[in-house]
């Protein structure tokens, strides 16, 4: 036989299913698109050059992998959905006197030809929508739009192009697999056999409720952000396990039971529903699982990385009051000392007058910041503990003097020698037990006068170590506490930071001049006659641009993401209509015959499988509000404390999420109807 | 008492393109008394089947009427239709037609479930049926888990359990091997002699041979009856043989 005549048959078969193979091209060719878009920012020069992002390339790469996964895991997937539905089809050509090598064939050409169209449309989806992405990430990271983004570089045309060719190939091997495998006389026999009633799995079930139950216990009452993090991926494997072992065997379960109670179950609405949705479940338990699972992700993805960068303004208002902090330190041998703060203000204001910057205060501060172990509502230094100790009583105090702190705030303690202000600045592992009404330092006994909503200096270190600021009373006090900590850390030991903090009348100025006066100042600090020197210069303006590079890049890829998670529950769905539709069509008739009227059929039928595909947006919906708790936590982390925001756009997320899932399973029940009459 | 009468039914049946017309049933006319056994014959494109779902009001008529029990069946509204069918008729198929989803008991409670009726009498009524046709042991296993013969009797107390007025069977025997076969034409013979009134029709010249009467269809039209008379089944077997026979070789009405 001709090839010419393999082709022919192929293209008519794709021809006919063109309800099974569209959704598997638009598959394709969109996840080949996003994988290109990905890799082609990853990957652009000139993209990175124009944003300056560090964070930009390592997030798009990471990106590039999981959309690669994903792509594995879907594709085959669908293979083997298409494969399901089409066997018979096969087996026909079998029993028509083809062999199996013919079969191959035809098989190939299927292949090679939807594999060439999803290919080439993934590539040209791809390439228009780059640069809409690349804009969008400008946009995103509030940089300016370089004219000429048409970027065609040859190997992120290839690279893809080459992957996709190659699952595709798996895809292919998995098929001819199935086809060797096929018996025609199955086939024909195959459609009466009948199944086996599902049993409950116990030990599956106990494992389930377990794991869900764990992981939602974690996310409840998980205190600190430190455990939180540490934590997170443990719960959200054994909600997902959890997940998948309730829809295997929970449904059964509560499906049983229904069975059981006679009076319920020998009802009109009820009996055919419930042994319905019995076997339902489990041939669908792990696709609707997934369903859920990737729901979750979905919300998840998108809610936490808008909230965080919907809130970055926020976050950098908060964290810089000042626009500059500037800080020098002195090293002389052994010596480190810091250089006073009006030598530094008298540095900024000659190079903000160079730039044409007009100040609008300067604060100075000087404060050191110890590390000690906190124990029973003691300090203490490494030299003070006896044998290992433990992370989680890792504690840094920041200290300044009750001078400082009324004259960064305006307002006056009025605390002895042997009283402290307190003021817990991070909280990271609540270990540490409630606040002491005092405090044991260096063997000093201090009462606790006043406990501190509002730490004046920042100690944003990015550590997440339980910070706390004390407000002593003068710099005599300060000093012992500076040599007691020398004698304990010897060269580790810690330096009195003096730093200014300055504001500029015109912001907007401040920032467009922002790198010139950056400049301008470390040239002048250099030029200071005094040897080695440590210097640290920290401002607003770069603050905002490092979070929103980050933040950004996040929200960019949680989108890009998210839309492929979306559109991967979208394609699950519909195809688990369309094979629902196929198995549903005789037992529909059936019941017609028996005297169930056409319409209580339908009601039904409907039923059940509104039950069935709503049953995973409720799971996601649950999981969203247990998890919420230790993602607020670690939101923290990433410094959003922003709760309102955070829950505004959780429930936006979900809100738009599930009209879109509405509005697919309406789609795709047409098609379900369609199918069954 | 006459339980169904069928008077000068006709059924035309128009190709898509609209031109040529089928006549799946000429004029047919026939009545069947209450308690009564009978089978009807003809070869396949007869119109056996129209017939059938003309009388299972699964499909209506060009023209003519079919009355059950006084009840004339065009009269009955689209909307009552399936519940009519339910509580006046029951179905046996050639396919069993048995959900696979269901445990044999629930199948044969189905039609009564979705009737409402309450837990207490579905059990009462159960209980008679199955320990007659035998199947009282199996109640709980699901279809695939039973011999066909099971399946068939599964379906019969299916069909027995709202005592309709007409018992419509439609090659009951067509998917069993001949033991079951035996075995079905004994359980029907049985339930008809507790005053079922039975209508099959078949295409085993054994199966017509259990019934009280037998009518041929040929052609859309009620070609020939045999009434059994004083025969027994072997005699009845003869004669519908030999009317077989004379139908197949073209020979005229008598």
């Amino acid at each position: 036989m001709k090839t010419g005549f393999f082709s022919k048959i192929a293209v008519e078969n794709l021809r006919k299913n063109t309800r099974l193979y569209i959704p598997r091209i638009l598959a394709e060719a969109g996840l080949l698109g996003c994988f290109y878009i990905l890799l082609t920012l990853a990957l652009d020069s000139r993209l990175s050059e124009a944003l300056g992002g560090s964070y930009l390339k390592i997030f798009m790469m990471m990106g590039t992998v999981i959309i690669g996964l994903l792509s594995f895991i879907l594709i085959l997937y669908i293979n083997r959905f298409l494969m399901k539905q089409r066997k018979s089809e096969y087996g026909l050509y079998n029993v028509l006197g083809m062999e199996k090598r013919h079969i191959i064939r035809i098989l190939f050409c299927e292949s090679l030809y939807t594999s060439i169209i999803s290919v080439i449309a993934g590539v040209i989806f791809g390439i228009l929508f780059y640069k809409l992405s690349s804009l969008l990430i400008c946009r995103l990271l509030r940089a300016e739009i370089v004219a000429g983004f048409y970027y065609l570089n040859i190997v992120t045309v290839i690279i893809p192009i080459l992957i996709f060719a190659v699952l595709d190939l798996l895809a292919f091997f998995v098929s001819c697999v199935a086809i060797y495998r096929l018996k025609p006389v199955e086939l024909l026999k195959a459609k009466q056999a009948g199944e086996k009633e599902p049993k409950i799995k116990w030990i599956m079930l106990i494992l389930g409720v377990l794991c869900i139950g764990v992981g939602y216990y974690i996310s409840l009452t998980t205190q600190s952000p430190l455990e939180a993090l540490m934590l997170f991926f443990a719960a959200v494997l054994l909600v997902i396990v959890g997940t998948y072992f309730l829809f295997i065997t929970g449904t059964t379960f509560v499906l049983k039971c229904l069975k059981k109670n006679k009076k319920y179950y020998y009802y009109k609405k009820h009996m055919p529903a419930v042994s319905g949705l019995l076997f339902r479940m489990k041939h669908n338990a792990v696709g609707l699982a997934s369903i859920a699972i990737l729901a979750t992700g979905v919300l998840v993805m998108i809610s936490t990385t808008v909230s965080l960068y919907s809130g970055a303004d926020d976050t950098v208002n908060t964290h810089y009051p000042q626009h500059l902090y500037l800080s020098v330190n002195l090293k002389n041998g052994n010596e480190v000392a810091s250089v006073p703060s009006d030598r530094l203000e008298e540095i900024v204001r000659k190079s903000a007058d160079a730039n044409g910057l007009e100040i609008k205060s300067v604060t100075g501060e000087k404060s050191l910041t110890v590390s000690y172990l906190m124990q029973d509502g003691r300090l203490l230094t490494k030299t003070e503990v006896s044998g290992g100790y433990d992370m989680e009583n890792l504690t840094n105090v920041v200290y300044i003097t009750e001078d400082t702190y009324s004259r960064l705030t305006g307002k006056r303690l009025s605390i002895d020698p042997q009283e402290i202000a307190f003021c817990r600045i991070i909280t990271a592992s609540y270990h540490i037990g409630d606040t002491p009404t005092s405090l044991t330092i260096g063997g000093e006994k201090y009462h606790i006068k006043e406990q501190l909503d509002y730490f004046p200096v920042d100690v944003s270190s990015g550590m997440i170590v339980n910070t706390f600021g004390i407000v002593v009373s003068d710099e005599d006090i300060l000093s012992g506490i500076y040599l007691a900590q020398k004698e304990a850390y010897g060269e580790f030991a810690s330096e009195y930071a003096d730093r200014i903090g300055v504001s500029f009348t015109d912001e907007q100025a401040a920032f467009a001049n922002g790198k010139a006066l950056e400049k301008d100042i470390t040239e002048k600090i250099r030029s200071l006659p005094y040897g080695e020197l440590q210097y640290n210069l920290d401002t607003k303006w770069e603050a905002l641009h490092n979070i929103l590079d980050m933040y950004g890049t996040f929200l960019f890829l949680g989108i890009l993401l998210g839309f492929v998670c979306l559109f991967s529950t979208v394609l699950i769905i519909y195809y688990k209509q369309i094979s629902e539709g196929y198995e549903d069509r005789e037992r529909f008739q059936i019941m017609e015959k028996i005297g169930m009227e056409q319409h209580e059929v339908r009601k039904t039928i409907g039923s059940q499988i509104r039950l069935q595909m709503f049953l995973p947006l409720v799971t996601a919906a649950v999981h969203m509000v247990f998890v919420f708790p230790i993602l607020l936590k670690l939101l923290n982390i990433l410094m959003l404390s922003n709760t309102m925001l955070f829950v505004i756009c959780t429930v936006i997320t979900f809100a738009v999420f599930a009209c879109v899932y509405t509005a697919v399973y309406f789609m795709t029940s047409k098609i379900y109807y369609k199918i069954v009459h | 008492m006459e339980i169904l009468n069928v008077s000068n039914l006709k059924k035309t049946y128009t190709t898509r393109l609209g031109g040529n017309h089928v006549h799946a049933l000429k004029d047919v006319t026939f009545s069947v008394e209450q308690g009564e056994y009978v089978a009807i014959m003809g070869e396949s494109g007869s119109g056996k089947t129209t017939l059938l779902n003309l009388l299972a009001a699964l499909d209506k008529p060009t023209s003519g009427k079919i009355i059950l029990d006084g009840n004339e069946l065009s009269s009955v509204k689209e909307r009552s239709l399936a519940t009519f069918r339910r509580n006046n008729l029951g179905f046996v198929f050639q396919e069993f037609n048995l959900l696979d989803t269901f445990s044999l008991k629930d199948n044969i409670l189905l039609p009564l479930v979705l009737s409402g009726t309450l837990v207490k009498d579905m059990e009462t009524r159960l209980a008679p049926i199955v320990q007659s046709l035998g199947i009282d042991e199996i109640l709980s296993k699901f279809p695939y888990e039973v011999s066909g013969g099971q399946k068939q009797r599964a379906a019969v107390a299916r069909a027995l359990i709202t005592n309709p007025k007409l018992i419509l069977a439609d090659e009951p025997t067509g998917a069993l091997d001949s033991a079951s076969s035996a075995d079905l034409l004994r359980v029907f013979e049985q339930v008809n002699k507790t005053g079922q009134t039975i209508l099959m029709v078949t295409h085993s010249t054994d199966a017509a041979s259990h019934a009280d009467r037998i009518l041929f269809i040929r052609d859309g039209v009620v070609f020939h009856q045999i009434y059994r008379g004083e025969s027994s089944n072997e005699e009845l077997y003869k004669k519908i043989s030999d009317t077989l026979t004379m139908l197949r070789t073209g020979g005229e009405r008598k």
